[in-house]
């Protein structure tokens, strides 16, 4: 261990040191909003900046375990956006409850420290440590609203289909480990590839590990049959928080994906292309039909994030069959999908600036009257989230059937699944908006005022949204950039 | 001033959006300025769209007015616009249609006007959009981006049923538009593969149009783009979104439905989807040929029996459609050409129609043919300006709806005698119904429902009147002098034509 290991990992020691300086500004002054909104966005633009500074050089530090690469500072920094607009997006809501900021913010830091050691991984100790950083935040938050029920019924399901799962990936990965006499990423590779390569029968134990560690990130990433867990906890949590819920872990967990699946079992592709493309069909499929038949808008986007999870496995899906622009379709939509997601539930806590008012659909009728621009917001959100132009939303979806449509084959039929998937989507999407122009309100009430960091935070968003939408060039090169540090 | 040196193509485009961003600034306490922001960025619209006639040169073989711009270059996507005679036509049409409709709308549209106008110069920037785009991508995002501002305005301003007419109409067309996403990718890999996996290109339609795609592909992207334009303009059996759309649509929504959106479709058929895949065009053109008689003989047969005076005319319009797919999938000069007047001459006509009982709804709220009748001697010139629109849709020689459907007529004799028979004889049902509906709305004795609304029936006010006259000339100098519109398609008829003369059917086999 040296310095230039420590500075290779900059962007991770300032994320941890983020932190720890929020929950030390607490303490100094105990409860103050301010110096906690303070520290914790200067806090994530610092790191911002030292994620871009130690993204020029490529290098590897701590005997291999970590590594720094083009991909790594492209993950990094959609984390850091995550975490500032989650931020941007909780006070209001949190204040009007009586909880605490600065331990909500401290705690989403430490996630996303987690979610940054993923994306700079290369061994599979560190894959899982950083999984589990990553996570064991994300179980608090759910229960944040510790007097509310709901929230902690959702955090208990969460916490222990969490855990289960992770014991599941863990056993996949031991099992990994022990066929291959390494735990390092590009070990595994090598040993695979041989495997492969020989024309040898898969083992059973390999054959078996493999399962598991399909199941494991499956559960993660909440994979149809594997997402039982995702409604019940994202409806029970602070709105702020599922919003959260539903982008962070998500994308961590398909960082996971990346430098386990495309870095260490590249080799067995043609292993686990057929169960991608089956997980992809059932996500993208059972997500829209149960969101179809939901009146709370929080559940809507909790089975709406789990078919456009579908969507993303089948860009996986297309780089197992041999196309890299499958894996630039998940960085592509990763990005895309942030925006969108949580915008829309930023709209949904802001509805909920009240205690007490829920997420029914009722909620939002005659919203376009009561608040024209929150209206016109998430309206925007939903249409990108559905795939209409000239948002984000369309070219991410356009981009992962494009690398369907390349692979060909079976690829061709899920990519014609996906866009009756997206048409079906429109339905439930378009349904709010039914509610929001179409309807009455139920209640006549002086709209409730909105800080001005929620506004800040929904233009960000919808701005990125559209200008992502129109002018995807850069993002395009930043994704092409990324995709290609893989070896 | 010479045109040629403005991107005038833009300027036609987006002057509505820059309209509705203005309106998005006027107090919501001022319609007044709303609704006149929104005719006069309509009409700017218009008028720079007549400047493109001025400039146009029909003998000028390629396409016109072209810009282009490298816009996503690691695709090679572009932003290319230009126009040819088609495109040229169908940009004047939604002009027209345009600024006429929001006319036509400052009456009836009283509850938040300025959402209403705002939609409706969106949903403009979209429709002319799709006429000029040269590139695969940009004519999917202008096709999308009239499928928002349309679902709004018949899901606001429409009748008691809209929410259902709506949701339909946006499903129906998503779900081809998707398919259709899925087709111009894969046209546009096909394209990058055979091109050493290069994009340059790979999404422009001059360049796609050079290239002969392999049998497979042809036949799966004409099935995706096919689906898309089936639905939009539309061939039975995907029409059943329309009449619901219609009747639940505010009337200037319905009058840019019939008038310009089914016109996209038609348009996808010409531009895209034969001249790319002439071989699967050939291969599908028996089956389209029946399914387009069909719709001619089941729009007029259905017509006939409705109730309610908008449905009416919503089947009528299926049935006018079946000629249009009828004259393009002949692949005769005569039949094309008869499509193409057929889809301007039905925008001119059906769109008065719309107005027309528009006008009617909005003094009594009903549109039950049944209720009607004996109108003609409180409102002479609304029962005579029905009965001349009237006579042109079914087709009176003189008037503009006849050259078309004699064009396709003719176009289809030369196909097949017998399909010719078959459509000419529907022209007997388009004058029944017709006819009879006109008998029954303002002929006999003035029934008991008019006579309850006596004070209400006044006669065409000078609004509605403006709104008709400029259609009444186009449609008697159409009528007159359809070599006007002839010479300006000659061009794009025929290099269609020459494409898919060397076109030959794919044996659907393949896959055995």
């Amino acid at each position: 261990m040296s310095w230039a290991d420590f500075s290779t990992a900059s962007p991770l020691v300032a994320a941890i040191l983020v932190a720890c300086a929020i929950l030390l500004g607490d303490l100094v002054r105990p409860g103050s909003r301010p110096v906690a909104l303070v520290a914790s966005l200067a806090g994530l633009a610092v790191v911002a900046a030292v994620t871009l500074w130690a993204g020029q050089t490529t290098a590897d530090a701590f005997g291999g375990t970590y590594r720094q690469d083009a991909l790594t500072t492209f993950l990094d920094l959609l984390f850091v956006a995550i975490v500032a607009l989650t931020i941007l997006f909780a006070p209001d809501y949190l204040e009007s409850r009586d909880l605490p900021l600065a331990e909500f913010a401290a705690v989403l830091v430490f996630a996303m420290a987690g979610a940054m050691l993923i994306a700079a991984a290369s061994d599979l100790l560190v894959l899982f440590l950083g999984l589990e950083l990553m996570v064991l935040p994300g179980y608090m938050l759910a229960g944040f609203a510790k007097r509310d029920a709901l929230s902690t019924e959702g955090a208990i399901k969460y916490f222990l289909l969490g855990s289960f799962s992770s014991a599941i990936l863990l056993f996949g990965l031991v099992l990994t480990w022990g066929l291959s006499g390494s735990t390092r990423v590009d070990d595994i590779a090598r040993h695979l590839a041989d495997i492969a390569s020989g024309g040898a029968p898969l083992s059973a134990g390999l054959a078996m590990g493999l399962a598991f560690m399909t199941t494991g990130v499956a559960f993660k990433i909440a994979a149809v049959p594997f997402h039982y867990w995702t409604p019940d906890a994202y409806q029970g949590s602070p709105t702020p928080v599922t919003g959260y819920l539903s982008v962070l872990p998500k994308v961590g967990a398909f960082a996971l994906i990346i430098r386990l699946f495309i870095g260490a079992l590249d080799p067995l592709k043609a292993d686990w292309l057929p169960v991608i493309e089956i997980l992809a069909v059932l996500t993208m499929t059972l997500g829209n039909l149960v969101a179809l038949t939901q009146s709370n808008v929080k559940r809507m986007l909790a089975y709406s994030s789990i078919a456009h999870t579908g969507y993303i496995l089948m860009g996986l899906a297309a780089y197992a069959a041999g196309r890299i622009e499958g894996l630039e379709g998940i960085l592509f939509y990763s990005v895309a999908y942030t925006f969108m997601n949580l915008g829309a539930f930023a709209v949904i806590a802001a509805l909920q600036r009240r205690p007490g008012v829920t997420s029914h659909l009722d909620t939002f009728a005659g919203l376009g009257r009561r608040e024209p621009l929150l209206g016109a917001l998430m309206t925007l959100f939903l249409l990108s989230l559905t795939g209409i132009p000239p948002f984000a939303g369309l070219f991410a979806k356009a981009y992962v059937i494009l690398g369907a449509v390349q692979a060909g084959g079976t690829m061709t039929i899920i990519a014609v699944i996906a866009v009756i998937n997206a048409a079906m989507a429109a339905f439930y999407y378009l349904r709010v908006v039914v509610y929001m122009y179409m309807r009455e309100p139920a209640t006549e009430g002086p709209a409730p005022r909105h800080g001005s960091l929620v506004w800040v935070g929904l233009w960000t968003a919808s701005v990125l949204t559209i200008l992502i939408g129109l002018f995807p060039g850069p993002l395009l090169d930043a994704v092409n950039h990324a995709a290609r540090a893989l070896p | 001033m010479d045109i040629t040196s403005l991107p005038i193509l833009s300027l036609i485009t987006f002057v509505p959006l820059a309209g509705a961003i203005l309106i998005a600034f006027i107090p919501r306490s001022n319609p007044g300025l709303v609704r006149a922001t929104a005719l006069g960025a309509s009409l700017l619209s218009f008028g720079l769209s007549l400047l493109l006639l001025v400039g146009f040169l029909p003998s000028h073989p390629n396409f016109q007015f072209v810009e282009r711009i490298d816009w996503i270059p690691v695709f090679g996507i572009q932003y290319k616009l230009g126009v040819d005679g088609l495109s040229l036509v169908l940009v004047v049409l939604t002009t027209t249609l345009t600024w006429i409709s929001i006319l036509a709308s400052f009456g009836p549209i009283k509850e938040r006007v300025k959402e209403y106008m705002i939609a409706f110069l969106i949903l403009e920037v979209g429709m002319i959009g799709v006429f000029v785009a040269l590139d695969l991508f940009l004519f999917y995002i202008f096709f999308e981006v009239v499928l928002v501002p349309m679902y709004l305005i018949i899901g606001i301003w429409g009748g008691a049923n809209r929410i259902y007419a709506t949701i339909k109409f946006v499903l129906y067309t998503l779900v081809g538009s998707l398919l259709m996403l899925v087709g111009i990718l894969a046209t546009a890999f096909a394209f990058q593969a055979a091109h050493g996996g290069s994009w340059a290109g790979a999404f422009d339609y001059e360049m796609l149009r050079q290239f002969s795609f392999d049998g497979t592909l042809q036949v799966f992207a004409f099935l995706a783009f096919f689906l898309a334009f089936a639905i939009k303009i539309p061939m039975f059996p995907f029409h059943t979104w329309l009449p619901d759309a219609h009747v639940e649509a505010p009337t200037a929504g319905s009058v840019i439905l019939a008038g310009v959106l089914l016109k996209l479709g038609g348009y996808g058929f010409i531009r895209f989807a034969v001249p790319l895949f002439p071989d699967a065009a050939h291969t599908f053109a028996p089956a389209i040929i029946l399914l387009s008689l069909i719709a001619i003989i089941y729009g007029a047969i259905v017509a006939l029996v409705q109730p309610d005076l908008k449905k009416l005319v919503a089947y009528s319009s299926v049935s006018h459609m079946g000629f249009v797919t009828l004259g393009i999938f002949v692949f005769q000069e005569q039949g094309l050409q008869g499509a193409i007047l057929q889809m301007v001459n039905h925008g001119l006509i059906t769109g008065a129609l719309f107005l027309l009982v528009g006008v009617i709804y909005e003094r009594t709220h009903d549109r039950t043919i049944a209720k009607m009748g004996g109108l003609s001697s409180q409102t002479p010139v609304y029962a005579a300006a029905f009965g001349f629109f009237l006579f042109a849709s079914a087709g009176l020689p003189g008037l503009s709806g006849f050259a078309g459907e004699f064009l396709v007529f003719t176009g289809s004799f030369a196909y097949s005698p017998a399909v010719a028979a078959v459509a000419t004889f529907v022209m007997i049902f388009a004058a029944g119904y017709l006819l009879w509906m006109f008998q029954r709305m303002f002929f006999g004795e003035m029934s008991e429902f008019f006579k309850g609304h006596l004070s209400h029936l006044v006669d065409l006010r000078p609004v509605e009147a403006l709104t008709l006259v400029p259609l009444g000339v186009l449609v008697v100098v159409f009528g007159l002098f359809p070599g006007l519109i002839l010479t300006l398609i000659q061009g794009t008829v025929t290099d269609v034509l020459h494409g898919a003369a060397q076109a030959s059917a794919i044996n659907l086999a393949f896959w055995q």
